[in-house]
């Protein structure tokens, strides 16, 4: 599969939290490629069960979230503009002028208004959800006729190659995450593996987690490995707490996941000569993760995430090499030695 | 005159750095003019003669737009840049640009990593920096030098039925509305002059103005809409819908008065919608063509346009067709002053 290819196609699909089915279809079209079999759990969480299960085996599950940070649809002045909240952690700094999709019956383009600078005092100030306000160009009376309070919206972005291996788009956290799991399982194809494997493709993460509870509850694994993103460092972040780009997966530990998966993990990365990175977190881990590993009687948990710059932006960052290296040890970590 | 004002919007052209504008613009216009040719700043002279010879008329639009520059390349592959003219650094943060033939953005440190305090402040533009996806200094110094334009990328889009969405619509729409008047048949002998470097204080202008050495000058523009979400009376300044808007003050100029009231008059007499700005606010290329050599009888027709200087500036085109309008019989009158 080329794998830039599929980046792109991923992150250029539009759903946000609560907001997921076209996406999920999207996505589940594609998985059937890999996986003959499949549940839908709940609203739109898709599971899809890999090669031929043994009951003497383990189940493994790989978990990435579908949805993305967005906004909705609150509001329609009497004058046209669209008043919206945020559906995930939103940066509201960089609102102003934006360009964003409304998706109602048909999509609507949009640019969200920015206060020109005679009327701010200086400029230093920050809109306020209350204030934040969508320009479609269009009336009230216009805009009624295609979309509804409770649309989503998304930004209005293309994902784009930067030079070498980067790529930059809206949504890559988590559909890089989805990508290497689709790699993983292209390279496992014909393998014999150590488990019997679901991937569980989750809506409402950055909600916090709510696809993931009732998809651990519903899969009920013995393992369970979120894929999903953490930050690169860029200037501005703290090089202590981030990963870097293009160094590999960024190996999970922390007090609440597996500290045995986690030693699995970095001995299938040794011993295959995949470069990784480790990611030390002292609590909860704001991923899937947090609700598999208290899911019924516990579930052996980590986390496995991919480097990205400008979280929850329009101009995400990631290095396809790193997506690469996640899918590697995630199949060598499946696979019969 | 959408098509034309989407080739020209579409073109980069940061102060300085026009001439990809301005040779665009030859192509259209050099089979009409009498005669044109470029001066030692870059701005384009081109004559062309009507059916009568009266007062020297110069009709005026900007080629630049604003950008950035980069300034230094930094350890880590990412570029420090300069804002070439006024952008407000919100809509800079969390944008997709060009460098040259480059993609990048403009990122920005997660909003999880945000103290409560800078999630509220709006970025200092020091602080913002352009990632190319080089993995360090001598990466980028392959694709990147030192004094290199970089530029907004942006769709030019249709909001709506009657609205346009692009970047550098500040001053593209004056240079789309002289490119069509050139195409006409002219009352009188006229200089249209497409001006550099207005963005860094009417630099182009000023030495044009010399050289022409008009009687009488009409400035071509956008000028900042403000009738948004929130805004209400005087604050408004202008409003899209409402026509051509002719001031009598902003920053840089006291207008003319006989030609102010000339505006209204004909907007009247040809049911053309005209208004006038509530705000003393802005300034154009008037600043320096009304106080050239002896004095320059000078009056500016502008598009109004919300979110001027960002990469999503919007207009009505039905204010573009009054503006051009309007200046048209402006032309055929102003000469017999």
């Amino acid at each position: 599969m080329d794998i830039k290819e599929t980046v792109i196609r991923l992150s250029e699909l539009k759903g946000t939290s609560g907001n997921e089915l076209s996406a999920a279809q999207e996505i589940h079209g594609i998985f059937s490629k890999y996986c003959d079999r499949y549940e839908i759990i709940g609203t739109d969480n898709y599971v899809e069960y890999f090669g031929e299960h043994d009951e003497n085996k383990k189940l493994l599950v790989l978990d990435a979230h579908i949805d993305e940070v967005g906004m909705i649809v609150t509001y329609i002045t009497d004058e046209g503009f669209v008043k919206v909240s945020n559906l995930g952690g939103i940066d509201r700094r960089l609102l102003p002028a934006q360009p964003v999709i409304i998706h109602g019956k048909k999509d609507i383009k949009g640019v969200i208004c920015s206060v020109p600078p005679h009327l701010t005092s200086g400029g230093t100030e920050v809109l306020a959800w209350d204030d934040v306000s969508i320009d479609t160009g269009m009336t009230k009376d216009e805009l009624e006729k295609y979309i509804s309070l409770g649309d989503s919206v998304t930004y209005d972005v293309k994902c784009r190659e930067l030079i070498g291996n980067r790529l930059t788009g809206a949504s890559l956290d988590d559909r890089c995450g989805i990508a290497s799991i689709l790699l993983a399982l292209d390279k496992l194809k014909g393998k014999k593996l150590k488990y019997n494997v679901a991937v569980v493709l989750a809506t409402q993460e950055e909600l916090g987690e709510r696809g993931a509870k009732i998809c651990a509850y519903a899969v009920n694994p013995d393992i369970a490995i979120a894929v999903d993103v953490s930050f690169a460092h860029a200037i501005g972040e703290d090089e202590r707490k981030c990963g870097k780009l293009g160094k590999g997966a960024m190996i999970g530990i922390s007090p609440s996941l597996s500290r045995e998966i986690s030693e699995n993990l970095k001995y299938t990365a040794e011993k295959n000569n995949i470069p990784y990175q480790i990611e030390v977190m002292e609590g909860l881990t704001s991923t899937n993760a947090d609700r598999y590993s208290v899911s019924r009687n516990g579930v052996k948990t980590c986390t496995v995430s991919i480097p990205l710059r400008n979280m929850h932006t329009p101009v995400e960052v990631i290095d396809l090499k790193d997506i690469e290296l996640t899918a590697e040890l995630l199949a060598d970590f499946i696979k019969e030695d | 005159m959408k098509e034309l004002l989407r080739e020209l919007c579409l073109i980069n052209g940061v102060s300085g750095d026009e001439k990809a504008v301005r040779e665009v613009i030859i192509n259209k216009i050099k089979d009409v003019c009498n005669d044109y040719r470029i001066d030692n700043l870059g701005n384009l002279i081109c004559f062309i003669k009507g059916r009568k010879s009266g007062k020297k008329l110069m009709i005026c639009a900007h080629m630049d737009e604003v950008g950035f520059i980069v300034k230094y390349i930094n350890g880590d592959g990412t570029l420090s840049f300069g804002a070439v003219g006024g952008i407000d650094p919100s809509v800079v943060i969390g944008r997709q640009v060009k460098v040259g033939k480059i993609n990048g953005i403009i990122g920005s440190t997660a909003v999880h990593n945000l103290s409560k305090e800078q999630r509220e402040k709006a970025p200092s533009m020091d602080s913002l920096y352009i990632d190319i996806g080089a993995e360090n200094k001598a990466d980028a110094e392959k694709y990147v030098k030192l004094g290199d334009c970089a530029y907004f990328e942006s769709e030019f889009a249709e909001l709506g039925e009657r609205r346009i969405k692009s970047k550098a619509i500040d001053d593209r729409a004056g240079c789309a509305m002289m490119i069509k008047l050139m195409h006409e048949e002219l009352e009188y002998d006229t200089y249209f002059v497409f001006n550099v470097q207005e963005e860094i204080g009417l630099r182009g202008s000023t030495v044009s103005a010399f050289s022409v050495n008009p009687d009488f000058a009409i400035v071509l523009e956008s000028t900042t809409a403000s009738d948004i979400d929130g805004v209400s009376g005087a604050r408004k300044v202008c409003q899209l819908g409402k026509g051509a808007v002719v001031g009598f003050m902003d920053r840089s100029t006291v207008y003319d008065k006989g030609l102010y009231n000339l505006a209204f008059d004909i907007s009247e007499k040809n049911n053309i919608p005209c208004q006038t700005k509530t705000m003393v606010a802005g300034g154009n290329d008037s600043g320096a063509i009304h106080i050239s050599r002896g004095g320059v009888r000078t009056i500016a027709v502008s598009v109004p346009c919300r979110y001027l200087h960002s990469p999503s500036s919007v207009i009505e085109m039905n204010d573009l067709e009054s503006c051009y309008k309007l200046v048209k019989l402006m032309a055929e009158r102003i000469p017999e002053l």
